[in-house]
């Protein structure tokens, strides 16, 4: 039965793969100055409008929520609960796609490569993928249990999503100007 | 069902010589020559053996069917190891790896295979041809998935003539795996529909075949490559900052 599972199993992802195969656009020239554009547009987006300390702090609050709890009759609480739950779900899902973008942009200057690391790309792969899955979680613990629920795994969240823009601002940098070593700046010692 | 049958392995032999003659026209043959030596096998193959069915004898079609089947199936892994060389021509470690993956695959069903037969004498291959078959398929199906998996994943552009050549071997390999599977395990090949199903599924790969092969088209001119330092200072970087980011999400859950 295991063997029957299996086999089908190959066919069917085969058959799937291909329809999307089929189905794929033409990709995009990386390397473009759209492309970095766009990549830098990522960084900024993520660097000055979702990660800075004092807007991730207002928008998980503790101290509203105690006010909110002490001072406001109970349909006020959970109108104040409802809408801070979708300004955190924004939040993590925006933090989430400028990641995934950033992941788009390291495979897409990879591919112009010829001799890859098959280990690292390997590692990396994971790495991204581990990353992308913890923000999903993010994702589900503010929706089944409100935007309060992970206050410590916010603030690590952020701060090392601003870690992961620093470094990548680097790598755009030296993939535009030759012979610059951004490590020199000591911007992967910064937080957020 | 039967004249329905003959009809499409007809119509199969017909599209295979009029890819194999548009390829002589076309100069294409020594381009894509494994591939073209596949066909023209399975061409000459068909060929003999619809001629050893209609004027010697059944049994005969019988016996010469499945060796000559291997022998195609044979080949057929040759085309996979072809792919990567033209799909990867500027990427050696993925060439290398997918090919890698091909040879090894290939390789184990068939030393599987030679294992059989030396060792266990009372083990006939012609005794249970279609799961040799099936198994091969698999191992046709597994190279073909990492290219298309890789291709995707650094969005790799592939030229026409790969993506039909993909395109038709992976229809056809997915067709026959599901078909053996399920014929071997509930016996579905008495359905008169089912047994159409890879005989049509074959002529549909031929078909994408003859559209995406009827003119050259050489891979995509990709930009120039950077030096390796780059690629060990992106990938460093990256990993460098994917470091952090988990070390963080490690530790959220102590606070």
């Amino acid at each position: 039965m295991i063997q029957l599972i299996l086999s089908l199993l190959v066919g069917l992802v085969l058959v799937v793969s291909l329809y999307f195969f089929a189905r794929r656009a033409k990709p995009s020239a990386e390397g473009s100055a759209q492309k970095f554009r766009e990549a830098r547009q990522t960084l900024d987006s993520l660097q000055y409008g979702l990660l800075p300390n004092d807007l991730v702090e207002r928008i998980f609050a503790r101290e509203d929520l105690e006010y909110v709890l002490s001072a406001a009759p109970p349909d006020v609480q959970s109108l104040f609960l409802a809408d801070r739950k979708k300004v955190a779900l924004g939040w993590v899902r925006r933090v989430r796609a400028a990641v995934f973008e950033l992941m788009r942009f390291h495979r897409g200057h990879a591919r112009l490569h010829a001799r890859l690391s098959f280990s690292t790309e390997l590692r990396l792969a994971l790495n991204f993928a581990g990353l992308l899955t913890a923000c999903r979680l993010l994702q589900v613990t503010f929706y089944l249990r409100g935007p309060y629920a992970a206050p410590g795994m916010v603030r690590t969240a952020a701060a090392a999503a601003s870690r992961v823009c620093s470094i990548s601002e680097n790598s755009l940098a030296f993939l535009n100007v030759k012979g610059v070593d951004p490590l020199d700046s000591g911007a992967a010692r910064h937080g957020a | 069902m039967e004249v329905l049958s003959q009809v499409v392995a007809y119509v199969g032999l017909l599209i295979e010589a009029v890819i194999l003659v548009r390829a002589m026209q076309c100069k294409n043959f020594a381009k894509y020559s494994i591939f073209y030596t596949y066909l023209l096998t399975v061409l000459v193959t068909s060929v003999f053996l619809q001629i050893a069915y209609h004027t010697v004898s059944k049994p005969v079609y019988g016996r010469l069917y499945w060796p000559l089947d291997l022998v195609t199936l044979a080949l057929g892994c040759g085309v996979i190891v072809e792919i990567p060389g033209h799909v990867f021509a500027r990427h050696v470690s993925l060439k290398r790896f997918t090919r890698w993956v091909a040879i090894t695959t290939f390789g184990a069903i068939f030393l599987a295979f030679a294992v059989h037969v030396v060792f266990l004498p009372h083990w006939k291959p012609v005794a249970n041809p279609a799961e040799l078959e099936r198994d091969l398929r698999i191992a046709q199906a597994i190279p073909l998935l990492s290219i298309v998996f890789l291709t995707g994943y650094y969005g790799i552009e592939i030229g026409k003539n790969m993506k039909g050549l993909i395109l038709g071997f992976g229809v056809y390999a997915g067709a026959s795996i599901i078909s053996l599977t399920l014929g071997l395990f509930i016996d579905i090949e008495r359905s008169t529909v089912w047994r159409i199903v890879v005989p049509l599924s074959y002529t549909a790969a031929l078909l994408i075949w003859t559209v995406a092969l009827w003119s050259y088209e050489p891979a995509p001119a990709s930009p120039p490559e950077p030096t390796d330092v780059d690629y060990r200072r992106l990938a460093g970087r990256t990993r460098q900052a994917l470091g952090s980011i988990q070390e963080h999400l490690d530790r959220t859950p102590d606070r």
